[in-house]
C-alpha cells in the first residue's frame, strides 16, 4: 500500500507547467483543461497556503524566498509578449516565507528575502496563480530554482519548506512549476502541429512520468541526473529534489492528469494527493 | 537627425558590458539603491566612451542584450516609447532603475523586414507594457546617460544554447548583415554596443557591502588568462584568429559572448581588422569584462577600412 511520510497539513502537491501559453491563449486545451482541473482540486481542500517553486524564477546568490506581502503588477513574458500581459495583485503569507527561510539558514543555506517594488514576478509563478488561486484570495509563499543548487542543496531547501509547514499547522497545496524537456521549436508553429522536440526527449520524458505514476518517487530522483542530460528539463529538473524534500519522499503515485507539447518543450500536469 | 539623406554608416561599435554593479557604483538618479562607489576602472573606461560618443553625434543606438532572451526568433523593440521600472531579478538590491527611453522605430522594423530576408525568424516587440532588461538599460546608460539618443533594442535569440557553435554563430553573422543593410538603407549613423562580459563563471556570494573592492577579483587565474588571450587578438585586429578561439573560450569560461552579441556586432562592421581600442578591464563579482571599441568613423578617415579589412575568412 503506497504510504506518505508527508506532513499531515500538507493536502495536495502538484507539478505543473508554466508556459504562459496555456494562461494567455486556448490552443494547447487539453493541458489548460488538466490545469483548470488541479486548479479546482487543489481549492477544494481549502489551504490556507500555496506553496511554489519555480524553475523560470533564477537566482544565484542563493536561494530568494519572495517576502513582500503584496506584490502587483503588470508581467510581460520576454519571449511571448505578444500574447498579451499578466496583471498581479496578490498575498504573500511573509510568516511562513519567514520561517522556511531561517530553517533553509538553519541547514547552511545561502538564502535572501526579496521585498522590492517592481519586481519581477516569473511567468510560470503568474500562470501557476491564475488556475490555484484565481481570486488571490489565498496567500502564497514563491521559493526561487537557484541556478548552482544541487541535489543535497535543493532537497535541503524543500525540507526546510516542509518542517515550516509542519511546525505553522497551516494547511497547504504545493506546487513545482516546470517543464519536462525544454527543448523549444525555434520558428512559428500552429497550436496543432505542436510536438515533443524529439522523440528522445519524449521518451525521457514518459520515462519520469512512469516512475511519479507508480508512486517510485525515490527511482524518479535517481533518474533525474539522467533525465537532465538526455532531455534537457528546464533547470535540470531540481525542482523535484526540492518538491520531495518538502514531502519526503512519500510512494504515494502522482495522478498524470493531461502530458503534451508546448511549442516544443514537454510539460504534464500532476496531482499527488496526499492527506485527505 | 539630419544625416539620413546620406547612405547610413556604422560609426563604432562598442563591447559594452551590463553588469547591474557599475550602475549601482555610479548612483545615478534613475537608479534607487544607493552605494560608495566601486568598479572604478570599468565606469571610467565607460567615461571615455561616452564623450567619444557625444563626439560622433549618432542617430541611434543599437545594442544585442543577452538578457532578453528569446527561443522563437530574434525580436526588436518597436514601441516608440518605452518607460517603467527594471528590477534586476538577480540583483535586485543594486538594480531598481526607472527607465525611459525612445526607440528608433523606422530602424527597428527595417532591422526586422532585413532579418526575414536574411531567413531569420524574426519579430517586433511591440507590447508598451514591456518591461526592458537590465542588460540592455545597463550599457545604454553606461554608454549614454543623458538618454538623448534613440536606441534600438535586439534580443539574445537562445540558438546559441541549443544549436552548434556553427550554427548559432551563422545566425548571428546573418543578423549582423541584416543590421548593417537596415542601417545603410535608412540613412542612420549608428553606434552598435554588444552587451556582454567576456569571461563569466563567477562568485555565489557577495561581500556584506557588495561594493567593497578588497573582495573583488576574478574568479580564477585560468578566466584571467583567457580574457587577456581574448583582449590581445583584437588589441592586434586579429578578428579570425579571435574568432578561431571563440569556441574554447566560450567552454572554457562560459563566456557571455555565446549569447550572439559580439558576432552579431562584428559582423554588421563587417569583421572589421582594425585594432580595438581597449577603454578598460576589470572584474564584477568575478567575472571579466571589457569597454571595448571600433572606432570606424576614424579608420575611415585615415583610410585603414580597406575591403581587405572587412572580410571575415
Amino acid at each position: 500500500m503506497p504510504s506518505s511520510t508527508t506532513a499531515e497539513n500538507i493536502k495536495k502537491a502538484f507539478i505543473v507547467p508554466g508556459q504562459p501559453h496555456l494562461a494567455l491563449t486556448d490552443g494547447w486545451p487539453e493541458l489548460t483543461q488538466a490545469f483548470k482541473k488541479a486548479g479546482e482540486d487543489a481549492r477544494s481542500v481549502c489551504p490556507d497556503v500555496i506553496v511554489i517553486y519555480s524553475a523560470q524564477w533564477l537566482s544565484v546568490l542563493g536561494h530568494l524566498f519572495q517576502s513582500d506581502p503584496n506584490p502587483k503588477g503588470v508581467h510581460v513574458d520576454g519571449n511571448w509578449h505578444a500574447m498579451g500581459d499578466f496583471e498581479f495583485n496578490f498575498k504573500v503569507d511573509t510568516s511562513l516565507a519567514k520561517l522556511a527561510e531561517e530553517k533553509a539558514q538553519a541547514k547552511g543555506l545561502a538564502t535572501k528575502s526579496v521585498h522590492y517594488e517592481g519586481f519581477p514576478i516569473d511567468t510560470g509563478t503568474l500562470v501557476a496563480l491564475k488556475y490555484f488561486n484565481p481570486d488571490n484570495s489565498i496567500p502564497v509563499v514563491i521559493v526561487s530554482s537557484n541556478v548552482y543548487a544541487d541535489k543535497e542543496d535543493s532537497m535541503a531547501l524543500g525540507e526546510s519548506m516542509g518542517e515550516a509547514l509542519r511546525e505553522s499547522g497551516k494547511t497547504a497545496v504545493v506546487i513545482f512549476s516546470t517543464a519536462l524537456s525544454h527543448r523549444f521549436m525555434t520558428e512559428e508553429i500552429q497550436s496543432t502541429d505542436d510536438r515533443i522536440a524529439s522523440e528522445q526527449d519524449d521518451e525521457w520524458n514518459r520515462k519520469m512520468l512512469d516512475l511519479i505514476q507508480l508512486g517510485k518517487n525515490q527511482d524518479a530522483m535517481d533518474l533525474v541526473e539522467d533525465f537532465a542530460q538526455k532531455a534537457n528539463p528546464e533547470m535540470m529538473f531540481k525542482g523535484f529534489y526540492w518538491l520531495m524534500g518538502v514531502l519526503g519522499t512519500p510512494n504515494v503515485p502522482g495522478e498524470l492528469l493531461a502530458y503534451g507539447p508546448v511549442w516544443g518543450t514537454g510539460n504534464a500536469v500532476v496531482e499527488y494527493s496526499l492527506n485527505n | 537627425m539630419s544625416h539620413r539623406d546620406a547612405s547610413g554608416e556604422i560609426l563604432a561599435g562598442f563591447i559594452a558590458p551590463h553588469p547591474p554593479h557599475l550602475v549601482y557604483g555610479e548612483n545615478p538618479p534613475q537608479n534607487k539603491p544607493q552605494s560608495q562607489g566601486g568598479w572604478e576602472n570599468l565606469r571610467w573606461a565607460y567615461q571615455h566612451c561616452r564623450d567619444k560618443i557625444k563626439a560622433l553625434k549618432p542617430d541611434v543606438i543599437l545594442v544585442h542584450s543577452p538578457h532578453w532572451q528569446t527561443v522563437v526568433g530574434h525580436h526588436f523593440l518597436d514601441v516608440p516609447k518605452l518607460k517603467g521600472l527594471s528590477v534586476d531579478p538577480i540583483f535586485p538590491h543594486l538594480f531598481q532603475y526607472d527607465f525611459e527611453l525612445d526607440v528608433d522605430t523606422e530602424l527597428a522594423e527595417a532591422c526586422y523586414e532585413e532579418a526575414l530576408e536574411e531567413g531569420l525568424a524574426a519579430k517586433k516587440m511591440v507590447n508598451p507594457n514591456f518591461r526592458v532588461d537590465y542588460g540592455t538599460i545597463t550599457s545604454l546608460h553606461m554608454l549614454n546617460p543623458d538618454w538623448d539618443i534613440p536606441v534600438v533594442g535586439i534580443s539574445a535569440n537562445n540558438s546559441p544554447y541549443y544549436h552548434t557553435h556553427d550554427y548559432a554563430q551563422d545566425q548571428m553573422i546573418k543578423l549582423g548583415q541584416a543590421t548593417r543593410r537596415a542601417i545603410e538603407k535608412t540613412g542612420r549613423r549608428a553606434i552598435l554596443a554588444a552587451s556582454n562580459t567576456l569571461s563569466h563563471l563567477h562568485f555565489d556570494r557577495e561581500p556584506a557591502i557588495p561594493e567593497d573592492m578588497s573582495q573583488e577579483h576574478i574568479m580564477s587565474h585560468e578566466q584571467y588568462l583567457w580574457d587577456m588571450r581574448f583582449i590581445e587578438l583584437i588589441r592586434q585586429g586579429k578578428l579570425d584568429e579571435m574568432m578561431d578561439i571563440l569556441p574554447e573560450f566560450m567552454e572554457k569560461t562560459f563566456a557571455e559572448v555565446k549569447a550572439g552579441s559580439l558576432v552579431w556586432m562584428l559582423s554588421a562592421m563587417n569583421f572589421p581588422k582594425i585594432p580595438a581600442q581597449i577603454h578598460g578591464y576589470g572584474t564584477v563579482i568575478g567575472t571579466g569584462n571589457v569597454v571595448a571599441e571600433w572606432d570606424l568613423d576614424k579608420a575611415r578617415r585615415e583610410g585603414t577600412l580597406t575591403e581587405e579589412a572587412m572580410v571575415h575568412a
